[in-house]
């Protein structure tokens, strides 16, 4: 099956001094898949992603690389081929929906706004707009076209994201931490709605964050980055049941879960680096218990290995 | 010793709604010397509230907070500030509950000149001491906050509360701000300090796993309300309000791929403190509701002898 999303050699530099955020980054996703982003802050996670919007701040640039969305790169695209792309193609929902949504503009207007600036073909926009909003379980529309965002609670302002982002049937949905700033309850019904609308779609989705937890509940394949690099790819069940990056390993080991010790918790030394601080190295050598000498002296490149692959020299579970 | 909380009641007043929040209402609680009390809720539940109330930032509308025996947060301002050293509060963001302009050192420092627990000679020794304990190097102590990593700063927010020499220590949400990797390293920091200078916690989270890692005994709040308290235990592996069901259920596990249930959520949202529904607050969510459940609300009662659950359909 060909790739819906190809990212090939993707790095991000800081314009001015040439720093590395995101290096040598490549991913890809299949028609219909969920792909899951991994990592701390300052891993790189959220700007490979804003790189395939063509969002990324002033300052940043991407220094090389490929984004192949349906076999033509969007970093050769125009302006104006971007612009409709976005929103229509490709979505995107981020973390606080009170700072994406435009607090002095009603809700319906907004999203009428997306029709708007994509001629798109709909006779009855208002009903599509109903519609929309009533299936991302917002049970008066009427009255949530006419409100401001305001009136809304923070799972509320969500929903109304996703049908905003939902309205014109993308092929790719891109999800910056969106349940982040959510309680616990409210964040499931939110994962909840995402799962069902991605099914009823065949939609695909790349979704960031850093809880683990989210990810193994929501998608089928996983990423995992560190310091402005993908350390390990796999399926959800390879990540979470058999590790082969000491990181992924020593992260899910990390954290307390129903059954484990109460007494102490397998902690990692240290904090991550910095991307641009670790070049040519192991990023993650002077935290690695299985760490030797090749590993501050040389950078191990991502080998893969049927449905998963893994940059590091001794990968767990491995014979060597 | 131990902290007893009772018949607790918190009311703001908003003006502009001209109308008044409930932020705690009758809560009653007590710790035990060198126990953990780990609390759960969502945001407005209240949990914060409490915490502030503990260490004493804010009076109680009703009700009293007693450490040992002698109230918290009601003696006039010099003796109101010795009863303080005995609760410190450490706050959820490294990044803006430190003074960005003070270096560490000043900011460990002012605490024991505040409380003048340590003679000017005495002053940098304890501060190098104190940081020591927290792990920070004594090179550090002329750093500022912003040279530091997020658990770095964690770790001096630590250090600075235990400055105070308090007994009690409460902790909200002290690992919620940081990264993923770093979050066990300050776990079990907080783990080993409360084994050495036997304090009591108050662990205050929404994150139910760090919970669980900690606490001996749980209280479950829900719109300023406690409606389950027992040991964790009885808390996590035998939940019995079915507010507390549903906020286990809703946790996604790393350990459990795709175990998460999608399709039994629970619906709804949490009501507008400041508006509440009569009755139960819980009710308008709640699977097992009935007629009685709009009228009255419902008492915290014994399951059994140390569970204690606010729900008569399930005690039935």
């Amino acid at each position: 099956m060909t790739n819906l999303l190809e990212i090939k050699n993707l790095s991000v530099v800081i314009s001015e001094d040439k720093r590395v955020l995101v290096n040598d980054v490549s991913f890809e996703i299949k028609p219909g898949e969920a792909v899951g982003v991994v990592g701390e802050s300052g891993s790189g996670k959220t700007l490979s992603a804003l790189s395939i919007l063509g969002l990324l701040a002033r300052g940043l640039k991407i220094e090389s690389g490929e984004i192949r969305f349906k076999g033509a790169d969007l970093l050769k695209s125009s302006a104006e081929d971007l612009r409709s792309i976005r929103g229509k193609e490709i979505a995107m929902i981020y973390q606080d929906p009170m700072t994406a949504l435009n607090p002095v503009m009603k809700i319906g207007e907004q999203l009428q706004e997306v029709l708007d600036s994509h001629q798109h073909q709909i006779t009855d926009q208002k009903t599509h707009i109903l519609n929309g909003l009533a299936a991302v379980g917002i049970a008066d529309p009427n009255r949530a076209f006419d409100s401001y965002p305001h009136e809304f609670s923070g799972g509320m302002r969500q929903r109304v994201m996703i049908a905003m982002s939902l309205l014109l049937s993308p092929e790719l949905l891109i999800a910056d931490e969106p349940t982040t700033a959510l309680d616990v309850t409210i964040q499931r019904q939110i994962l909840a709605l995402v799962a069902k609308e991605r099914k009823r779609r065949n939609m695909s989705m790349l979704w960031i964050t850093h809880d683990l937890g989210v990810v193994a509940n929501l998608v089928d394949r996983v990423i995992v980055m560190y310091a402005g690099r993908v350390v390990e790819t796999g399926t959800v069940d390879e990540i979470f049941k058999a590790p082969k990056h000491p990181y992924t390993a020593g992260l899910l080991a990390s954290l307390p879960a129903a059954g484990r010790d109460r007494e102490r918790l397998e902690s990692i030394p240290g904090v991550p680096p910095k991307p641009w601080q670790v070049l040519n190295t192991c990023a993650f050598a002077p935290r690695c218990k299985e760490a030797r000498d090749i590993c501050s002296s040389h950078r191990p490149e991502l080998t893969s290995n049927e449905s998963s692959s893994v940059a590091c020299f001794f990968p767990l579970g491995v014979k060597q | 010793m131990s902290l007893s909380i009772n018949n607790v009641t918190k009311r703001y007043r908003i003006r502009a709604r001209k109308s008044v929040v409930n932020a705690l209402n009758g809560i009653t609680l007590s710790v035990e010397k060198g126990r953990t009390l780990g609390i759960v809720g969502e945001s407005g539940c209240g949990k914060s509230t409490l915490a502030r109330l503990i260490v004493g930032l804010e009076p109680p509308t009703e009700g009293s907070l007693l450490w040992s025996g002698s109230p918290l947060g009601q003696g006039v301002k010099n003796t109101f500030r010795s009863r303080h050293s005995k609760t410190q509060l450490v706050f959820q963001d490294p990044y803006s509950s430190l003074n960005p302009r003070q270096t560490i050192g000043a900011c460990i420092a002012e605490v024991l000149k505040t409380h003048k627990l340590r003679g000017d000679a005495e002053i940098s020794a304890r501060v190098i001491e104190l940081l020591a304990v927290v792990g920070i190097a004594a090179d550090m102590q002329t750093r500022f906050p912003h040279q530091l990593s997020g658990g770095q700063r964690q770790r001096v927010a630590i250090a600075r509360a235990l400055a105070a020499e308090p007994e009690l220590l409460v902790l909200d949400e002290p690992v919620s701000a940081l990264d993923v990797s770093v979050r066990a390293d300050v776990m079990n920091l907080l783990v080993d300090l409360k084994n050495k200078f036997n304090l009591t916690y108050i662990f205050i989270s929404h994150d139910l796993s760090m919970v669980r890692h900690i606490s001996d005994e749980i209280a479950v709040m829900y719109l300023g309300r406690i409606v389950e308290y027992g040991t964790w235990d009885e808390v996590l592996n035998n939940p019995k309000h079915p507010y507390t069901k549903a906020l286990i259920e809703s946790i996604p596990e790393h350990t459990n791929v795709r175990g998460i249930d999608f399709e039994n959520v629970l619906e709804g949202e949490v009501p507008d403190p400041a508006n509440l529904p009569q009755g139960c607050a819980f009710h308008q969510r709640c699977p097992l509701a009935v007629e009685s459940c709009k009228l009255k609300v419902p008492e915290l009662l014994n399951a059994t002898k140390s569970h204690l659950v606010a729900c008569p359909e399930v005690l039935k």
